[in-house]
């Protein structure tokens, strides 16, 4: 494999290469990232239609996603996401209507089932989710199971406490959990320079005692043998480790944000041309993992694929009133028993 | 004496021990983790010192040190690690060194905690229970004395609670970490240590029951924590004026028995609400709102608060001053009789 | 009952004292005493006054021979005590003492109706 270096600066369409996995595979992350690339385009559009009240674009992002995601078992580990992680939980095979509908502000977290497709709900607190994926962790090994937690977080999320207390509890524990940053260089609008002391987050590996390692995060390939190997050290026991993808956020930080504030959008159109998905259609065809035809009919399905979600989303039905007290508590309590018949009587009506 | 009266028809068949709340916390934890193999008690100095209050000791020995282990020194992570493990189906009993070092924790447990089992649906419940050594009165340094019941009986999704006995302790405890909910258990650390004659009971009343300590006609005390024996102590002095004072611990603070505080105001007609934690904003307007609601027109007075003052928590030689002294209580309830 | 020793120093008996003398012993070594039996009178620069005893348990040492003036914080007595029977403080703070009969100043008068 040609030894990667990634910088800031992006390496134009240099290419990258897939030679080291199986044609399946690769075919299998085109799709995914096809289809993402799709839906995050149709979720933007459901932004300027008025369905979605706002959007964070994952575009640009998709191979460090839908790579990371596709080298764990979704029957046995568990995913802790941010909220602008759509590409992975599509990859990971959550049930994409309801996970899109905390766009559509239908419930905070997402409508999927977190238990069943072992992804967790979307969580706006940047770094909060973290130690919840130590903690699953430690409980896998106590249990003597061998599922692996791979907690996403970013570069604006690194600066919490709770990402390094996380870190250090892993590293205490020896807990089985690969901490994922997707390094897009802009925190809103805080470029890494502001935001990172030393300038890596994966350097900070080796003051918890664990490996870390910076890929390029356009680069499906590189990215997915980086995550295998710290999935398989974690499932071998032998503890976390710390991934870095270095990638950019092309898009405004949400739907409602206006990146010409901030950053020069020249430095945008390079990233743009070096855009993860056309890198792997191209890498997919040098390799010979695929052919134009066969590309043209996944491209087609991945459309398809996006729009069933789309319309999914923007006909969910909305969450009947009385959700508002359904799980509060598991056993609820008479005072919001009674609270909910105020609810019933003077706002139901 | 008249908590043992109230006792002493119920669970005749467990003997009488002498126990401090210390130790009937740690039997409580101890009857959970051999009860349950999902129960894991976890914090910092809980394992092999057996916690700065001696709560935890001998825990780890007898259960091992995957059921029963020190973490590093990261209120938040605690708190994030407890989320995970539930996640995972654990019933985690965290613990949190001091009640001012919850303050670190505050997102994990309001953010994540709390809302975990909400923002799911149901698919990822929070069987956590917070134990908080809390309060005042043992003349410790800053960040050690504080009263945060306000701030979680606040926050949507927790359940609250205050023991103020040993027997209390014990049955509650249970009761908290059997829930499904997640429970802030917190212990009053100034009644750590007094022993009493007490029979270890399963819990009998539901989540968000009162408890009459003492009965009495003139006025009702109503408090929780360490200040249930500062009423009590009240109301034996207050007999010896000819005034008779029932006293009655909330314990659960939220949700609060909100039935068992109007059935004993209605009887009585006046209250006194004392509480450690500052005036403004504090359960206490809770509770005097409750009254007023449900007992307006059996009120011969307004419902009086004696709390501590709006003022951070202060150092050991002005504490007594801080904390409701017997005076300010006695003049309280002279005040309702009066009125 | 596991037995521990107890070392009791002699405290500041009013505001600022540094010292005070050992007037009469009225415990011996191997006397078993109560918690606030009297324990020793001491004489410091404002009056004389008998010291309760601090703890329950078998007196193992007295340090302090009387008429020796003994400075605030030495050592005055050590007992043996049942480890179990003496609650042990927390890492930060004190045991709260139990006031036998709480102070009060206020009187209640009862209500009318």
């Amino acid at each position: 494999m040609r030894p990667v270096s990634p910088t800031h600066e992006p390496a134009g369409r240099e290419a990258i290469d897939v030679d080291h996995l199986s044609p399946d595979l690769t075919r299998a992350l085109y799709r995914d990232m096809r289809t993402a690339r799709d839906l995050d385009t149709e979720a933007i559009a459901l932004q300027r239609q008025g369905v979605f009240p706002a959007y964070v674009s994952v575009r640009g992002q998709e191979a460090a996603q839908v790579a990371s995601a596709s080298a764990l078992d979704p029957a046995r580990d568990f995913v802790f996401p941010t909220y602008r992680e759509m590409a992975s939980a599509l990859a990971y095979g959550v049930e994409m209507v309801g996970y899109m509908s905390t766009h559509r502000a239908l419930w905070h977290g997402g409508l999927h089932d977190v238990a069943a497709s072992r992804f967790g709900a979307v969580n706006a607190v940047v770094g909060g989710p973290v130690p919840h994926a130590v903690g699953w962790a430690v409980g896998e090994r106590l249990r003597g199971d061998d599922g692996v937690a791979l907690a996403y977080f970013g570069d604006g999320a690194s600066s919490e406490g709770d990402i390094h207390e996380a870190m250090n509890f892993a590293g205490v524990f020896g807990a089985p959990v690969v901490f994922f940053c997707q390094n897009n260089q802009w925190a809103l609008s805080v470029p890494n320079d502001r935001q990172i002391a030393g300038g890596s987050v994966s350097a900070r590996a080796g003051g918890y005692g664990m490996p870390g390692v910076l890929v390029d995060g356009n680069d499906a390939g590189a990215v997915h043998q980086a995550t295998a190997e710290a999935v398989a050290r974690a499932r071998r026991g032998e503890g976390p480790s710390v991934i870095e993808a270095l990638t950019y956020r092309v898009e405004p930080h949400s739907t409602s944000d206006d990146p010409g504030r901030y950053r020069d959008e020249s430095e945008t159109e390079r990233w743009r041309d070096r855009d993860p998905v056309t890198l792997l259609r191209e890498a997919l065809l040098a390799a010979g993992h695929a052919d134009e035809a066969h590309l043209a009919e996944v491209d087609a399905r991945a459309a398809k694929e996006a729009e069933r979600i789309r319309d999914g989303v923007a006909n969910a039905p909305e969450p009947d009133g009385s959700d508002l007290f359904t799980h509060v508590f598991r056993e609820t309590t008479e005072e919001l028993t009674r609270q909910r018949r105020t609810w019933q009587e003077e706002v139901e009506l | 004496m008249t908590e043992l009266i109230e006792r002493a028809d119920t669970a005749a068949d467990t003997p009488v021990v002498e126990l401090s709340m210390q130790q009937a916390i740690n039997r409580a934890l101890s009857d959970l983790l051999t009860e349950d193999p999902e129960v894991l008690v976890f914090g910092e100095d809980v394992g092999t010192l057996g916690g700065v209050f001696r709560v935890t000791e001998g825990l780890q020995k007898e259960f091992g040190d995957k059921r029963v282990f020190d973490t590093p020194l990261a209120e938040s992570a605690i708190m994030g690690m407890a989320v995970g493990l539930a996640m995972n189906g654990w019933r985690p009993v965290p613990e949190l060194q001091f009640d001012g070092f919850a303050y670190p924790a505050i997102d994990q447990i309001v953010n994540q905690v709390a809302r975990m089992n909400y923002r799911t649906r149901g698919a990822t419940p929070m069987p956590i229970t917070l134990r908080l050594p809390s309060f005042g009165g043992i003349q410790a340094p800053e960040h050690h004395g504080e009263s945060l019941e306000a701030l979680f009986a606040h926050t949507p999704g927790l359940k609250v609670v205050a023991p103020s006995d040993p027997a209390d302790a014990y049955s509650l405890l249970l009761q908290s970490v059997r829930s499904d909910d997640p429970v802030v258990y917190m212990e009053p650390k100034a009644r750590y240590w007094e022993r009493r004659p007490v029979q270890l009971r399963e819990p009998s009343d539901p989540i968000g029951t009162s408890r009459i300590v003492r009965p009495g006609r003139h006025a009702t005390l109503i408090a929780w924590g360490a200040m249930v024996h500062r009423c009590v102590q009240v109301a034996e002095l207050a007999a010896e004026d000819g005034v008779d004072l029932e006293v009655l611990d909330l314990r659960w603070l939220k949700p609060i028995d909100a039935a068992g505080l109007a059935a004993s105001v209605s009887r009585t007609r006046r209250a006194v609400v004392v509480h450690e934690a500052p005036l403004t904003a504090g359960l206490g307007a809770e509770v005097a709102t409750l009254v007023t609601e449900n007992c307006f027109r059996d009120l011969a007075a307004p419902v009086q608060r004696v709390t501590g003052f709006d003022v951070p928590y202060p150092a050991g030689p002005l504490e007594p001053q801080y904390l409701p002294t017997i005076d300010r209580v006695l003049l309280a309830v002279q005040r309702t009789l009066e009125y | 009952m596991a037995q521990e020793n107890f070392t009791f120093t002699l405290p500041d008996l009013g505001e600022g004292l540094v010292e005070a003398t050992v007037l009469e012993w009225q415990v011996a070594v191997g006397d078993v005493v109560e918690r606030n039996a009297p324990l020793v009178e001491v004489e410091t620069t404002k009056s004389a006054v008998v010291i309760p005893s601090p703890k329950a348990g078998r007196i193992a040492e007295l340090h302090a021979e009387e008429e020796q003036v003994v400075p605030v914080g030495e050592p005055l007595v050590t007992f043996e005590v049942e480890a179990a029977d003496e609650p042990q403080a927390g890492i930060v703070g004190r045991v709260p003492a139990e006031e036998a009969r709480p102070a009060r100043r206020v009187r209640l008068r009862p209500p009318s109706d």
